[in-house]
């Protein structure tokens, strides 16, 4: 006992800029590790989604979407047929968990205020709980849409499995956008308010309500710049069309998702010890 | 001394918190909720969007096992600031902070951190979030309920308590957890006159010799009767440190407040 009273449990000493070190911050988020659970899961039960008419809510809202969205392209293009639909709804059901994370991971930071306030914790915590709860809205979504797929005869085959590391790849890239907004939200409090429109702008620079092989080759080029671009065509190729991914697109896809995640990791982790005065 | 003698060779009058040449000054934005669009508007006319504040400057203090620590100093003098910085909360801007055990870092306001949660979501979560297990708090959780006395309101939201209940809650959270160094912020003053009474008992229950407690209040009859130890800060600065009552003695001089039985009272 009196070995271990003589050297400090704890040193604080001021920082330099940079990122804190790496090693005793990822000890000490990982033994937090139920409270990203445990958080993401009350923040579930609090709106009610451990219900049976919530969980029917979490169904139905990317349902009614499709639904409208299908309308929409219904009427402007004049024709369409299954497959739209199918598409439709398995890239906007995509969508959604990216923007769901930055949506929540908005306000993650300013949010937990009392929390940083009060408690020493690694703060990235809380950005990552947005980012889970984001991922909870999404898995029913997938199985409505394995549903909607069935009912409408698309044939299941192996490339399918291709969903797997594009679903890693979209945990990645949500993961950086709720951390990194999360961050901008604390220097710019009013960043909630042009989300909407900055992630509708996504939705339609993407290919949700169109499918990229009927987008130019002019256009084609500057969709690189959108992260997830590559990401949502792919999603397509493989879930509806039973096609393997291309692999530039997952190279691009994956590149975009890391370089996010690691600048907006870098930028949160360096200014994370402020945001206790910041708030 | 207050405290009871059993001695207690483990850890008593050894360094629980030392804290040498701690200055802490940090920059914060002038308006409340820093924007893009107030940062848009006075572009161009050079206006400042940042304040620095020396919260403190040069502070040195030790505290040891087995001594209960009060804190006092006006509004602003850098309390609280100081009582983050050795939680952890707060990196010092200069100086060295060693702690030399577990802290609570649940200070006064620590759970409640998300209002539409009930009180038993919020107290697993703080808890959470300062690194306990669940087990443990699981197994402290009744004693927690208990010494609040909020009964069935424990798993209302949080939105739906009075200012008392919420304090109440934070207190036996914080009294409950028992760690090595306990920080109190302002704690004490908050409740009604039996909840004060019972706080200022539990308080006394925990002084002992492998334990450090640190108070901040504004109670200087509190302070007095529990404490063996007071640190008087003014604007950043430790002015004086030593025993109870000439310090509080001296405090109450500067503020030019004589020691009526008003100014004696928890206010």
């Amino acid at each position: 006992m009196n070995s271990s009273i003589q050297t400090p449990t704890q040193v604080y000493v001021p920082f330099r800029a940079g990122l804190p070190p790496l090693i005793g911050y990822w000890k000490s988020l990982w033994s937090r590790r139920t409270f990203i659970a445990e958080y993401s899961r009350s923040e579930l039960r609090d709106k009610h989604f451990d219900s049976f008419f919530g969980q029917l809510w979490l169904i139905l809202n990317p349902l009614l979407l499709s639904g409208v969205y299908f309308l929409l392209v219904v009427i402007i293009r004049g024709n369409s047929d299954s497959q739209r639909y199918v598409h439709l709804t398995a890239t906007l059901f995509l969508f959604y968990l990216i923007s769901n994370s930055l949506t929540g991971g908005v306000k993650a930071v300013t949010g937990g205020q009392r929390l940083i306030l009060n408690t020493a914790f690694p703060r990235i915590m809380l950005p990552i709980s947005a980012m889970v709860i984001a991922l909870f809205k999404f898995f029913p979504t997938i199985v409505v849409f394995l549903i909607i797929r069935t009912l409408l005869g698309v044939p299941f085959v192996w490339q399918m499995l291709w969903a797997i590391p594009i679903l890693l790849i979209a945990m990645i890239l949500s993961l950086g956008l709720a951390i990194t907004i999360s961050c901008i939200n604390v220097y710019f409090r009013d960043i909630a308010s042009f989300l909407p429109y900055l992630t509708r702008t996504i939705l339609y620079l993407s290919p949700v309500l169109y499918e990229s092989s009927s987008l130019s080759n002019r256009v084609l080029r500057f969709e690189i710049l959108n992260p997830l671009f590559p990401l949502l065509d792919s999603w397509s190729r493989v879930l509806v069309h039973g096609q393997a991914p291309q692999t530039s697109s997952m190279l691009i896809a994956l590149a975009w998702a890391v370089v996010i995640f690691l600048i907006g990791s870098y930028i949160f982790l360096s200014r994370e010890r402020e945001f206790a005065v910041r708030l | 001394m207050n405290l009871p003698s059993v001695s207690n060779e483990k850890k008593t009058s050894e360094v629980a918190v030392s804290v040498r040449g701690l200055g802490l000054t940090y920059t914060t934005s002038i308006e409340r909720r820093p924007t893009i669009k107030a940062r848009a508007k006075s572009l161009g006319r050079g206006k400042k969007h940042t304040r620095v504040i020396q919260a403190l400057n040069n502070v040195n203090l030790d505290v040891d096992y087995g001594h209960v620590l009060g804190v006092i100093g006006s509004n602003g003098a850098g309390k609280s600031s100081m009582m983050r910085v050795i939680a952890g909360i707060i990196p010092p801007t200069q100086g060295r902070i060693e702690v030399f055990g577990s802290v609570s870092t649940l200070l006064a306001l620590g759970v409640g951190f998300n209002p539409s949660m009930s009180g038993r979501d919020n107290v697993l979560l703080g808890g959470l979030a300062a690194g306990m297990t669940r087990d443990q708090i699981e197994d402290r959780f009744d004693e927690i309920a208990d010494f609040s006395e909020l009964g069935d309101a424990i798993d209302a939201p949080m939105r739906t308590y009075s200012s008392g209940m919420y304090s109440r809650l934070a207190f036996s959270v914080a009294a409950t957890v028992r760690p090595d160094i306990l920080i109190v912020d302002e704690a004490l003053s908050t409740g009604d006159a039996k909840f004060k009474e019972k706080s200022l008992n539990r308080i006394k229950e925990l002084r002992s010799d492998d334990r450090a407690l640190i108070i901040v209040s504004h109670a200087m009859g509190t302070l007095r009767e529990i404490c063996n130890d007071i640190a008087w800060l003014n604007k950043g600065v430790l002015v004086q440190r030593g025993e109870p009552n000439a310090t509080i003695d001296a405090y109450q001089d500067f503020l030019q407040v004589k020691r009526s039985a008003a100014s004696d009272e928890d206010v």
